[in-house]
């Protein structure tokens, strides 16, 4: 058995075992803090940068799915820098690429839409980047389109380190990345792929899909694949 | 889809030879990936990792298709295109850069002839090679001359304090110079 | 050769000492890369080449890099028993030469930059000889003043080819003494004890570093140096390891010793050839001699160093990023905890440094903690390595004390700007570091003090700025730089940083808005404070700190839509149009000229300038300055081409009818009254366009002609009356009225003004001379210089002495000085700086030193003697000598004890000009601390509604072109307030010309004006330059560039 800590999240005194993160401990608690590349199971990256937290003793805002928690520490979740920061950091996600939720087979069903509701981002003050990008129809059961993904790389770990496969991965830097197949192979092509359709589920909004959905007819099932992450031990 | 050479035949046996050994001389060390792609693309004669090569590289080594293509596109010494005869590679740091580096950049940029889509990657951040493969044109972020500056590598020599004109000179002499068989 | 004890040790430095002390003449030639950049491969060979020719038998070397950059090629000349003289600048025919004074044993006479006698290689002495007392030492040049080479101790001295050279010197002894002494823990004691801080930028103290990984558990330990300098503008790195390989490998083998690694790894930039050329031989000498491998020293411990070269990724400094890029994934960084001294590469535990924080371990060995924190400051302690670079006359690499002020690298060591240029800032920490403005240069160079000021040590790159670049382009350029190297793994990182560009670009472009600038700068933070790695959280720090210091030219972009340094050039038709203080479009009467149609040439020059005649003789020409052709040979004499134009106008048939059709453009009559208050340079200006713009316009001067400094202080010689008055006929017969001899404040108040008038613009020039405290000044025959200026302009009668003495180095100086030699007086001019700090136009004080005035430079006044009955007999002068850089970018001149003493009995003084504010200052106009009326820079609005200021009134004495510029940017803001629509632009006719760059741009050199012969003109007010003949005007024309057309589109 992990040792308790005793710790503070929000002024709140509650208990978190020794080895958690400040966002597990959190969510064991009902804190919901604000997370898009974070999926139970899956190795954290600390990529999307909205759970941030500011950290008692600690002159910086620290990613709350990469840190671990420690005895007596006191956690600030929500706090108006951090509204403000994480209200930035969705609308450079909105205006990075081309989401049009209206048209989404994800809409309703989408991380990055729900939470913009739950921080209030109204509208986008950066210009929007409308990049063209393409969309690969080429697998038999599945659909990838670029312009609704934003780069949480779920699918990339959940297919490397559950399924084994490592089909994808991020090509290029800067903003210039893109999920890749393979040797930038089409999806249909992917011999390495099992098409377990692990990826698809894993995807927090609508660019990885199964096909033959109308919009709003994509409800992804993550919880499940948390749960074989966690049997695996992937991100031990 | 990147991939211009699939027409061209697969590896031939002494390229394949070549990669095995490479890939017995790194096997298991640090930087192992890195260093087979920079030697490969060293031995290609245009100086890129053309689609076949890395097909076959990574049916060779542990190293899933994925990661060598994020590889590949990550670095900015690879290429993965055919690149010129000459290459001419504009120093894109800051001093270079206060001294001008951005104008020569734009000049030459006329001076071959090239037009905003034959340009990959954002405007200081260039690799593009003229239609008749004779030019490549780069940046590159320092090649740490920069008491020279501004710098300007041409075919792996550097020219320093360029300016518009001896540029323009220097592009012309392998303009004319013979074509290589 | 194997070395397993101490006298193979010994017997390998005895073979490296022979080398370099041969007993016969050693030449020795730097070939980092800079070297070989600048001709040193062709200089070996031809030494190389004569040598064997001439049967010398002198002994030649390669070295690295000695540092001094701006000086390459560098070549070492050594005789037994002399100092080592290091050479710069030879090139390949100086070859024979120097030959031949060494074997004669001669010093050659020329390019010989210092000499060394003896050298603290730190690990051990060296000692040359001695002699030359005629040749300075090394410490003695200014570029190695202050320096302190501990880093760099074997630097261009030593062969980097050769283990037994660096032997010699002390090398390996630090390895040999920490593998016999045998206790590691002793040696990360001593680490810590000098508090070495890690040289990569971050600053991290490197002993506890190297206790972290000591004390990890694992069967594997790597140890790394990160040699992927990868910061745009930062070498020293790459001079290091191409000058000195094996003071790296010694410290990466005591820290592997130490920290029980058994694999070094060296991470180095792929863009660094030579380096990895040197590193990958010094490898293996170093494992041939038993340094590296297996069983190094015969002591039983084994350790490898391997070569890894990157693939161009700025990232991969970072050290997470470098380690998975060493693992064969991308470079991105991976959130730290875990560190890497826990789980570094491959999940073992690994210690990472910067290539100069390890060559900073054998001399702590060697000579302990103590001496090392002797020098730098107490929290930083020891030397850096800064690579000083941009636009200063001495580049190069300098080591330095941690904690030296800014100004010493700048202006001592740097020695100031290149081409008189002020400079601005200097850029310290590449892209992850700021802008440090001219203002901040006190600041001591160290880790704590640069990051409270919003910039970073960094690598150590320093980037001077000058006032020719843009901040705001610098800002945008950084975040270019970041932008293509971002990983794009963060949110922050990779999107904030395009957003962030997105909006520079909106400034250099002049399309930003005041929002834009707020956007900015809550964006930087957030990306700041929110990146993951130390790339998005340094990436804004440029951005930060340029609207921090240089707020001012962001808002120039919004507000002015001008860049004032000419970078941005969608904010500028041409350099010299953007010089220009009245913005003319000097290619287009370029254009028009040369296809030989000179009425338009006119009518574009016209519509452009009121008073091109005028201008095109006085003018300071500051395009001259920005014009690109001086990259070919000298910049096209637009000035004089603008002079030829008015001239052909002005004094032919041809006047009458463009004088009409000038008239012509006036626009409807709009009701609105305006009066302009002084009817010089800046208020004819102003009243030109707002007639045009069909205002009815009243000009109030006290003088009872028009033409404010033009007529009174600029001299018939300079600017004839005649030319004056043609150009004002113009201007009369556009429609501007004039009211003469009514001063404001005395016949008319600005309150009656306010009452008749809808808009009121002040533009008085500065009439009053400024008095210097100065014993004597009270004595009859001292006189203000535009006191002089005007009075003889006006024909009234003067009493100037046989012999006179003008103080000052202005324009006005000069003036008085070539007037009062043709009243036949005897002139000397004292002036307290050196000649380029004169702010007179150069070929005026050329003029007037060839028409015999005599220049006394750095000589400032002491006290002006009198005779018994109050008349000036002499001035006596002290003597000064260039001191500290001042805000100005000049040397302040300090006095001296010398004092000299000039007969004289008349005194000019033209030390500055002020307005006579006592107007002002009664009708509630608010006036600035310097005695300049307040005005808002870009609408030119005074505190005062409807009343507006332009010219000397709110800049302080200037000169006419800058005056004119404020008259025509007020005449456009006035306009825009009356008509509250913009109608500037609908002034300007449309010109037909050529928009086809020239494929062969003339090839002639330019013409000057012909000056009269100094003898004839010094006796007389005839005017004393003949302007550009025709043809040669139009050969001018034919050597413009046409920077004006840009990739086809205009």
């Amino acid at each position: 058995m992990p040792r308790k800590l005793s710790i503070r999240i929000d002024g709140q005194y509650l208990y978190a075992s020794e080895g958690q993160t400040i966002l597990e401990a959190a969510y064991a608690n009902g804190k919901p803090i604000p997370a898009l590349c974070y999926m139970k199971g899956l190795a954290a990256v600390g990529a999307c940068r909205l759970c941030l937290v500011e950290v008692s003793g600690v002159n910086r805002l620290l990613p709350a799915c990469t840190t671990a928690v420690q005895e007596g520490v006191s956690v600030i979740t929500e706090s108006e820098k951090l509204t403000r920061y994480r209200r930035i950091a969705l609308e450079l996600l909105l205006s990075e690429r081309n989401h049009y939720c209206a048209v989404c087979v994800s809409n309703g069903h989408c991380e990055l839409q729900a939470l913009a509701t739950r921080l209030g981002v109204v509208s986008v003050r950066y210009p929007y980047a409308y990049p063209k990008l393409s969309v690969d129809a080429t697998h038999p059961r599945f659909v990838l389109d670029h312009n609704r993904c934003i780069l949480c790389t779920r699918c990339v770990r959940v297919c490397s380190d559950v399924e084994g496969a490592h089909v994808w991965d991020i090509m290029s830097r800067g903003v210039n990345a893109r999920l890749v197949c393979e040797l930038e192979q089409a999806w249909g092509q992917a011999a390495s792929c099992t098409s377990c359709g692990k990826c698809v589920q894993a995807c927090p909004t609508g660019a990885l899909a199964e096909k033959g959905l109308a919009v709003e007819e994509m409800a992804k099932r993550n919880e499940n694949i948390s749960q074989l992450a966690l049997h695996r031990g992937a991100n031990r | 889809m990147n991939s211009p050479t699939l027409s061209e035949p697969r590896l031939r046996p002494q390229e394949q030879e070549f990669i095995d050994r490479l890939i017995v001389k790194y096997h298991g060390s640090p930087g192992m990936l890195l260093s087979l792609l920079e030697e490969i693309q060293e031995s290609q004669p245009n100086k890129y990792l053309p689609m076949e090569v890395l097909e076959y590289l990574a049916s060779r080594i542990d190293v899933p298709r994925a990661q060598i293509y994020s590889v590949a596109t990550f670095y900015s010494l690879f290429n993965l295109k055919p690149q010129g005869e000459h290459t001419v590679c504009i120093c894109r740091g800051t001093a270079c850069h206060t001294r001008g580096s951005r104008s020569l950049l734009e000049r030459l940029k006329l001076q071959l002839g090239f037009k905003e889509e034959d340009e990959e990657g954002s405007a200081d951040k260039l690799s593009a090679t003229t239609p008749d493969r004779r030019f490549t044109l780069r940046t590159v972020a320092c090649f740490g001359q920069c008491a020279l500056a501004p710098v300007v590598e041409v075919d792996h020599a550097i020219l320093s304090h360029v300016n518009e004109r001896t540029l323009e000179r220097e592009i012309e002499t392998l303009r004319k110079g013979s074509r290589k068989a | 050769m194997r070395i397993v004890d101490l006298s193979t040790f010994n017997a390998a430095r005895e073979a490296g000492l022979a080398k370099l002390l041969p007993r016969k003449p050693r030449i020795a030639i730097g070939m980092g890369t800079c070297g070989s950049g600048n001709g040193a491969e062709g200089v070996y060979h031809a030494f190389s080449d004569a040598i064997d020719n001439l049967g010398l038998g002198f002994q030649l070397s390669r070295t690295g890099c000695f540092g001094f950059c701006a000086e390459e090629p560098l070549v070492n000349l050594w005789l037994p028993g002399k100092p080592l003289l290091i050479m710069r600048r030879v090139r390949q025919s100086m070859v024979p030469g120097i030959l031949d004074d060494m074997a004669a044993g001669r010093v050659p006479s020329d390019r010989v930059l210092c000499k060394i006698e003896e050298w603290d290689h730190i690990t051990a002495g060296m000692k040359y000889g001695a002699g030359f007392p005629e040749i300075p030492h090394w410490h003695e040049v200014p570029f190695f003043k202050g320096q302190k080479k501990i880093v760099l101790r074997n630097c261009g001295l030593i062969s980097p080819d050769d283990i037994e050279e660096y032997i010699a010197v002390g090398g390996y002894q630090a390895l040999y003494k920490v593998l016999i002494d045998g206790n590691p823990g002793a040696v990360i004691e001593q680490i810590k004890a000098s508090k070495l801080r890690g040289r990569g930028g971050a600053g991290y103290q490197t002993g506890i570093k190297w206790e972290f990984l000591r004390k990890a558990r694992a069967d594997r330990k790597y140890v790394i140096c990160n040699a992927d300098e990868g910061d745009p503008g930062a070498y020293m790195n790459r001079n290091e390891i191409e000058s000195d390989p094996h003071s790296l490998l010694e410290g990466m083998i005591i820290a592997g010793y130490v920290m029980e690694a058994t694999q070094g790894i060296i991470y180095v930039r792929a863009e660094y050839p030579l380096a990895v050329h040197r590193l990958t031989l010094a490898i293996e000498q170093a494992k041939e001699y038993g340094l590296l491998g297996d069983n190094i020293l015969g002591r039983g411990f084994h350790f490898d160093i391997q070569l890894v070269e990157g693939a161009g990724a700025f990232v991969c400094g970072e050290e997470t990023a470098l380690i998975r890029s060493l693992e064969g994934k991308a470079g991105r960084p991976t959130p730290r905890p875990p560190y890497p001294a826990e789980k570094g590469l491959w999940g073992y535990p690994t210690n990472i440094n910067n290539v100069e924080t390890w060559y900073n371990v054998a001399p702590i060995v060697i000579k302990g903690p103590a001496w090392f924190t002797e020098t730098g400051s107490p929290k930083s302690p020891g030397t850096k390595v800064f690579s000083l670079v941009g636009k200063i006359r001495s580049t190069g690499l300098v080591e330095m004390p941690l904690g030296t002020p800014l100004k010493t690298f700048v202006y001592d060591i740097g020695e100031g700007g290149t081409e008189d240029r002020a400079i601005k800032a200097v850029q310290t920490g590449g892209p992850s570091g700021g802008c440090i403005p001219q203002e901040m240069f006190d600041t001591p160079v160290d880790y704590e003090t640069l990051a409270q000021i919003g910039s970073i040590m960094g690598s150590g790159g320093m980037v001077v700025m000058d006032e020719d670049n843009c901040m705001v382009d610098v800002a945008r350029y950084f975040v270019e730089f970041t932008h293509s190297e971002s990983c794009g793994k963060c949110v922050p990182c990779r999107i904030g940083l395009d957003k962030a560009l997105h909006i520079l670009n909106r400034f250099t472009r002049g399309e930003a808005t005041e929002g834009d600038l707020a956007t900015l700068d809550e964006l930087s933070r957030m990306i700041r404070d929110t990146s993951l790695c130390g790339l998005g959280q340094s990436a804004p720090n440029p951005v930060l700190t340029t609207i921090r210091h240089f707020r001012h030219e962001f808002e120039d972009h919004i507000r002015a839509g001008r860049c004032r340094a000419g970078v941005c050039e969608e904010l500028a038709l041409s350099p010299c149009e953007n010089s220009c203080p009245l913005h003319m479009n000097i290619p287009r009467f370029l254009q028009l000229l040369k296809e030989d149609r000179l009425e338009e040439a006119f009518e574009s020059v016209v519509i452009d300038n009121p008073l091109p005649a005028s201008t095109g003789r006085v003018c300071q020409h500051p395009c001259d300055d920005r014009c690109r052709r001086k990259a070919i040979d000298e910049s096209v004499n637009m000035r004089e081409v603008h002079r030829h134009i008015a001239d052909s106008i002005y004094f032919s048939d041809r006047f009458d009818a463009l004088a009409a059709k000038v008239a012509s453009r006036c626009m409807a009559s709009t009701g609105k009254k305006v009066a302009i208050v002084g009817g010089g340079p800046t208020g004819i200006s102003c009243a030109y366009y707002m007639t045009l713009l069909g205002h009815d316009v009243m000009v109030y001067d006290s003088n009872p002609e028009a033409g404010g400094m033009l007529r009174y202080a600029l001299p018939e010689y300079r600017l004839p009356k005649a030319v004056l008055d043609r150009e004002l006929e113009l201007i009369r017969r556009v429609g501007v009225k004039f009211t003469f001899n009514t001063k404001i404040g005395d016949e008319i108040s600005l309150n009656e003004l306010d009452a008749l008038y809808d808009a009121i613009f002040l533009s008085i020039g500065t009439w009053k001379e400024s008095w210097v405290y100065l014993p004597g000044t009270e004595l009859k025959g001292v006189m203000p210089a535009l006191n002089f200026l005007e009075a003889v302009a006006k024909t009234e009668p003067v009493a100037l002495g046989r012999r006179v003495i003008v103080i000052g180095g202005g324009n006005a100086a000069i003036d008085s000085a070539r007037t009062a030699l043709r009243m036949g007086s005897r002139v000397t001019i004292v002036y307290r700086r050196e000649r380029k700090d004169m702010p007179a136009i150069p070929e005026e004080t050329e003029a007037a030193e060839a028409e015999g005035a005599e220049i006394v430079f750095l000589a400032t006044p002491h006290r002006i003697v009198g005779t018994g009955d109050g008349r000036v007999q002499a001035i006596e002068v002290v003597k000064t000598r260039p001191g500290e850089y001042d805000a100005s970018g000049r040397r302040r001149p300090i006095p001296t004890d010398e004092i000299q003493r000039f007969d004289c009995d008349t005194v000019v003084l033209a030390v500055g000009e002020t307005v006579d504010l006592d107007f002002a200052r009664a009708s509630g106009l608010k006036i600035k601390d310097d005695g300049t009326v307040e005005v808002d820079r870009y609408t030119l609005e005074t505190s005062r509604g409807k009343f507006y200021a332009g010219g000397d009134l709110i800049t302080g004495a200037s000169n006419v072109s800058n005056a004119m510029g404020y008259g025509k940017k007020a005449a456009r803001t006035i306009d825009q307030r009356l008509m509250g629509v913009r109608r500037w632009e609908d002034l300007f006719p449309e010109f037909e010309y050529s928009l086809t760059p020239p494929a062969h741009p003339s090839e002639s050199g330019r013409h000057t004006v012909t000056e009269l012969p100094a003898a004839d003109r010094a006796r007389s007010f005839r005017e004393a330059t003949v302007g550009l003949t025709e043809v040669e005007a139009l050969e001018e024309c034919s050597r413009c560039l046409r920077c004006d057309i840009r990739n086809g589109n205009h």
